[in-house]
């Protein structure tokens, strides 16, 4: 009976998807859930539906990627990894890696977890890569007699990452929340704040930017991670101009655990936005 | 609940059983926790593609962009006709999740008459906080074209991802 609900929970949320963009190219992609976390032991299943409006090849794979300072994630060539990464990369199974779906036709991939005898105790990541396999080079009907000119066909390639974490041992961290500020990008205006991490894992969790005397939040931002790798990042959000004006000032910063592990508080702090 | 955690529990064991150790099954054990995340879910799709349309090349080298919003500027010395548009994508998902975006900084197209040009790759935005509706971003671009560039038609794909947390 659940399972039903929850294969019709995710039916209509593609329907309501494809009624709200009619133009879909061959190629788009929905994945459910966004986050993995494994305990080290039991698996766990990703659904990958193709939302296009023609059958596409779908390849899946694992990245490492690494945080940046900024908030940003880089993606690390393989003989690039580190041996820790080496063994995150190993240690995720997973089936199948490459699938063809028509369209509308959701595929369950089954993520497992194979712990080699005495690893260390540890957060061990990769990101699961969901990506749309292009048809074979487009073809040119009619390749131009030469002097008329060029013309350019730039196919991207795209798909989605989501994060499959691996905990081994009793681990914990802890967050803090720096200054924050108002600045101008070149993509706009953003809301900026330091988050900085302790301990021995990831912290993850959601943002809530409060006005002492307003009960409305001035503004959310879901499913923000510090990874061990760095021990501090910048929280960068643009923002509309006029939300960008009405943040400076006090505001309580608010960082709590994901509504659907109780919402806790991480860390809590009362700052003035320059 | 309870019946839903043994299947949970079954699930598990089986996946164990069949791709990985066996042993690793004995400690499979139940949380509601998984089975709420498992309707959080982010699509991807994209509604048009970077075009630079056609560009009729000059004696000196030259370049020319399209923006994130899809402007052209044409170099000195090129003529360039045709429609051009910057690549966008639409994202959905949670309400206010944060999306990391982004992709290769450039790429190489090759010429069915030979020859190869470059372009670099433009974002409008590291991330974006989607809303009740979604959110969106676009890609544009600089295309180097060489003096006398071959004429042709010119191909190439780069890599574009939307990357949860």
């Amino acid at each position: 009976m659940f399972r039903f609900l929850k294969a019709l929970g995710l039916f209509t949320a593609v329907a309501l998807g494809a009624a709200a963009s009619p133009v879909l190219a061959a190629g788009d992609l929905l994945v459910a859930p966004t986050r993995v976390i494994l305990d080290g032991s039991r698996g766990t299943e990703v659904v990958l539906n193709n939302i296009g409006s023609e059958p596409a090849t779908y390849r899946i794979s694992l990245e490492i990627k690494r945080m940046t300072a900024e908030g940003g994630l880089d993606e690390i060539a393989e003989e690039n990894v580190t041996p820790a990464e080496r063994a995150a990369l190993d240690m995720i199974a997973f089936s199948p890696r490459r699938v063809t779906l028509p369209p509308n036709q959701p595929q369950v991939v089954r993520v497992g977890v194979r712990l080699p005898e005495g690893t260390p105790p540890g957060e061990y990541r990769a990101h699961m890569l969901f990506r749309s396999v292009p048809d074979t080079a487009p073809a040119s009907a009619e390749p131009k007699p030469a002097g008329e000119g060029v013309s350019i066909a730039l196919t991207p390639i795209y798909g989605i990452t989501i994060p499959v974490i691996v905990r081994v041992g009793d681990l914990g961290a802890d967050a803090t929340i720096g200054e924050a500020w108002v600045s101008d990008t070149q993509d706009g205006p953003a809301f900026n704040f330091d988050l900085a991490r302790s301990g021995n894992r990831s912290v993850y969790g959601d943002i809530e930017v409060t006005r002492p005397g307003v009960p409305e939040p001035l503004l959310v931002a879901r499913g923000i991670a510090v990874y061990p790798e760095v021990s501090a990042r910048k929280v960068s959000l643009r923002v509309p101009g006029e939300l960008a004006a009405k943040l400076k000032g006090p505001v309580r910063i608010r960082y709590s655990e994901d509504r659907e592990i109780g919402g806790g508080t991480i860390d809590e702090a009362a700052r003035v936005v320059k | 609940m309870r019946n839903f955690g043994m299947k949970r529990a079954l699930l598990g064991a089986a996946i164990a059983a069949l791709a990985m150790n066996a042993s690793a099954a004995h400690a499979a054990s139940a949380s509601g926790t998984a089975t709420a995340k498992i309707l959080r879910q982010i699509t991807l799709a994209k509604t048009s593609d970077l075009q630079y349309a056609t560009i009729i090349s000059g004696a000196t080298a030259s370049t020319v962009g399209v923006s994130t919003a899809g402007a052209v500027s044409c170099g000195a010395n090129l003529t360039c006709t045709g429609t051009t548009t910057a690549a966008n994508f639409n994202v959905q998902g949670t309400n206010g999740a944060v999306v990391l975006v982004g992709g290769d900084s450039s790429v190489t197209l090759n010429g069915s008459l030979g020859g190869t040009m470059s372009s670099t790759l433009t974002y409008s935005a590291p991330n974006i906080t989607l809303s009740a509706t979604g959110g969106s971003f676009q890609v544009g671009g600089t295309l180097s074209v060489g003096a006398n560039q071959a004429s042709g038609d010119y191909s190439g794909t780069f890599n574009v991802t939307a990357n949860y947390q």
